[in-house]
């Protein structure tokens, strides 16, 4: 007879706990929800969707920050959100997250790769399973997905990299490439780009890049990257580091050493405030970024757009991005291709010690 | 219970029922079954065409924990795997692009982690005074090596060719083909090292060498068999790699040791040679690897999905030191 009165008890318990649980999740939702309204405003447009993002690797703030963007417009517009973090920045460990949603028959999946051929195979086996397949951030092959979402086209990022070395030296002298890992793809593409604008320009003809280090996007092996630069060429003039992890880890390096060196590149202004700065304190007088929270939004709305069937991912499409600033967006060429798309989000932004106060609070 | 585990070269009696129920063996196959119940409860989409549909990219690894299984009960240990797979991975997609036929492709990439396998065991039997671990340490760090330096700056390769390699990563039916020909690898191990002389001698190697070497055993030549055939089989997964990546890049098989030794250990087979079963290390890999697609689907943060393989490991480990320490205490009680 007890024992009955104490599992009625618990079984209440666990009811009444169930029943709590939801409406405890409703309450926060409803106040995310209005504190979003008074920013953006969402129509409702990815009802019953599930999207998901996968990113390059956990802690990767740039990378986080994108996630973010995409949750906030997947959630606003009421659909479902799948975040997930590969267990590191490889191809290998984004295999076995995309593999996996598959088996969650996602709607659609964005995926900022971490290498342009090796996801091929289990990105066209999701699509056979009718999901939409989208990259940001950094692109596959374009047969392997739908559309690319693309921060900034590359010839633009090649180009302001190149003229801030091109400031930064004067004119003339050597300087390095701190990058990622030497298969990312998209600084890759950028340096191809600075490379190839240097030659074809005579303006840039004395700039002369001794060597494109590799940090592989670790803050410890960047630093240490860095050091070697630096004792390798007495003369360099300016590190250019296209990566955020690359470029925070030698700021420090050049700050703490009060090395001549200068540096610019792509970085995160949260993380780069305190070396931002025109005097000999100071080791970056100035760097570029986009903002990543938009890219993740652009994605969101491009996904929805794609399960939507507003677009199919073909050149010349075009898609309301809710209120984004640019939107409506349009589907342009990767190139010369006839075939294959991209939506290119906007021009590199330029973070200075003028902006760069307002800009850490924001990422 | 954990402690009596796998054969030594101490004449046991042969095992009575009781001893094959309480093994560390069936207790992998339990928690295997748990896994599998487990993944089931907490994921709806954990039917078995899922699980076998994501499970070829994480069977390439049991080739090498087969042989690794081997290194470990000779009591040696080889962490230069990783890199072979890179290189032997990396050398293929070369000569795959160079329009070579796709028989020599899948001979080059074999072959060319046998001969990283015979180095190894080459300088492991030649300088006996050097430990393993350093030899392979030194070896790894020069096969990836090579394979930086052949895939060039750009530090990837693909495939231009697809087609040849799509073969295996077919299906019949819902499995996928790399999980039969792991199945027949796996026999075949499991079979040399419990059933043959030759299993015994490494037994009897991981046990005391000396001893062995008195008895006639030719240590060191078993040795060298033993490395080169841990290096074919690197050679092997990075043929089942390159089915599922299509390509291989620096980072290409890094970590790949540490997980398969993490499998051969979880599976009861002591670092200290001489003991532990094979066919636990088999289910101790299939237990990660269906515990691994389990807490995907749920989205679990995959930083905690290794915290959780690094504490079972850790736990499995344990449970044979806390068995030990409880039955002395009972025994001291009983003293007392």
């Amino acid at each position: 007879m007890r024992r009955k009165t104490v599992s009625l008890l618990l079984a209440a318990a666990m009811m009444t706990s169930f029943a709590a649980a939801p409406v405890f999740a409703e309450e926060i939702e409803t106040e995310e929800a209005t504190q979003e309204e008074a920013e953006h405003v969402y129509t409702n447009a990815a009802d019953g969707m599930t999207l998901a993002i996968v990113t390059k690797a956990a802690g990767n703030p740039y990378n986080e920050k994108e996630a973010e963007g995409f949750t906030e417009v997947v959630e606003g517009e009421g659909g479902t959100v799948v975040v997930q973090h590969p267990e590191s920045a490889t191809a290998d460990a984004q295999i076995a997250v995309i593999n996996s949603l598959i088996s969650q028959g996602v709607d659609a999946i964005a995926v900022a790769a971490n290498d342009t051929n090796a996801l091929s195979a289990v990105l066209q086996e999701a699509m056979d399973e009718g999901i939409k397949i989208l990259t940001l951030d950094s692109d596959v092959a374009p047969e392997d997905r739908a559309t690319f979402c693309n921060q900034a086209g590359v010839q633009e990022v090649g180009q302001s990299l190149i003229d801030a070395v091109y400031d930064l030296t004067g004119g003339e002298g050597q300087y390095a490439i701190l990058s990622a890992t030497s298969q990312a793809t998209n600084q890759n593409a950028w340096i191809e780009a600075m490379k190839a604008i240097s030659e074809e320009d005579e303006k840039y003809a004395s700039l002369d890049l001794v060597e494109v280090a590799y940090g592989d996007d670790e803050y410890q092996k960047s630093t240490d990257q860095t050091e070697a630069l630096l004792q390798k060429y007495p003369d360099l003039k300016v590190i250019c580091a296209p990566t955020t992890v690359g470029i925070a880890a030698a700021a420090k390096v050049l700050q703490d050493q009060k090395s001549e060196v200068v540096l610019t590149g792509l970085g995160l202004p949260s993380e780069m405030a305190e070396y931002i700065g025109d005097d000999e304190e100071h080791s970056c007088p100035y760097m570029f970024l986009w903002n990543p929270i938009d890219l993740g939004r652009l994605a969101a709305y491009t996904a929805i757009a794609l399960v939507n069937e507003t677009i199919t991912g073909a050149i010349d499409d075009e898609f309301e991005a809710g209120d984004m600033e640019s939107s409506p967006y349009t589907l342009t060429a990767v190139g010369d291709s006839e075939e294959f798309s991209e939506i290119i989000l906007g021009p590199p932004f330029k973070f200075d010690p003028e902006n760069i106060e307002e800009w850490k609070e924001v990422y | 219970m954990a402690g009596k585990s796998g054969r030594t070269i101490s004449a046991e009696p042969r095992g009575t029922v009781k001893k094959l129920l309480f093994s560390w063996e069936s207790a992998m196959v339990l928690v295997f079954l748990g896994v599998i119940l487990l993944g089931n409860v907490i994921s709806p989409y954990y039917t078995l065409k899922n699980v076998f549909r994501e499970m070829p990219k994480y069977l390439s690894e049991i080739f090498i924990m087969l042989a690794m299984g081997y290194i470990l009960v000779l009591g040696d240990i080889d962490i230069s795997v990783g890199s072979i797979v890179c290189l032997s991975a990396t050398l293929a997609c070369i000569a795959d692009n160079a329009g070579l036929p796709f028989v020599l492709v899948v001979l080059i990439c074999i072959l060319t982690g046998l001969a990283c396998g015979c180095l190894n065991g080459f300088i492991a039997s030649h300088f006996t005074e050097l430990p393993t671990m350093i030899i392979t340490l030194g070896t790894q760090i020069i096969f990836r090596g090579i394979a930086e330096v052949s895939l060039g700056p750009g530090g990837s390769i693909s495939l231009q060719n697809k087609d040849a390699i799509k073969l295996l990563s077919r299906k019949i039916g819902i499995i996928p083909v790399s999980f039969f020909v792991v199945l027949v690898f796996a026999l075949i191990f499991i079979v040399v090292l419990g059933r043959t002389t030759f299993g015994r001698k490494l037994y009897a190697i991981g046990s005391n060498s000396t001893a062995a070497k008195y008895a006639g055993i030719d240590v060191q030549k078993i040795r060298w068999i033993v490395f080169t055939v841990a290096g074919t089989m690197a050679g092997v997964c990075a043929l089942f790699f390159l089915a599922s990546t299509y390509g291989a890049s620096t980072t290409t098989g890094q970590g790949f040791e540490m997980e398969v030794i993490a499998m051969c250990v979880f599976g009861g087979i002591a670092t200290t040679g001489g003991k532990g079963k094979l066919i636990g290390g088999f289910f101790a890999a299939f237990i990660i690897v269906c515990l691994r697609i389990a807490l995907g689907q749920i989205n679990m943060n995959t930083q905690l999905i290794l915290v959780i393989i690094g504490a079972m490991l850790i736990v499995s480990v344990l449970i044979p030191a806390i068995g030990n320490a409880l039955r002395l205490a009972r025994k001291k009680a009983e003293k007392a």
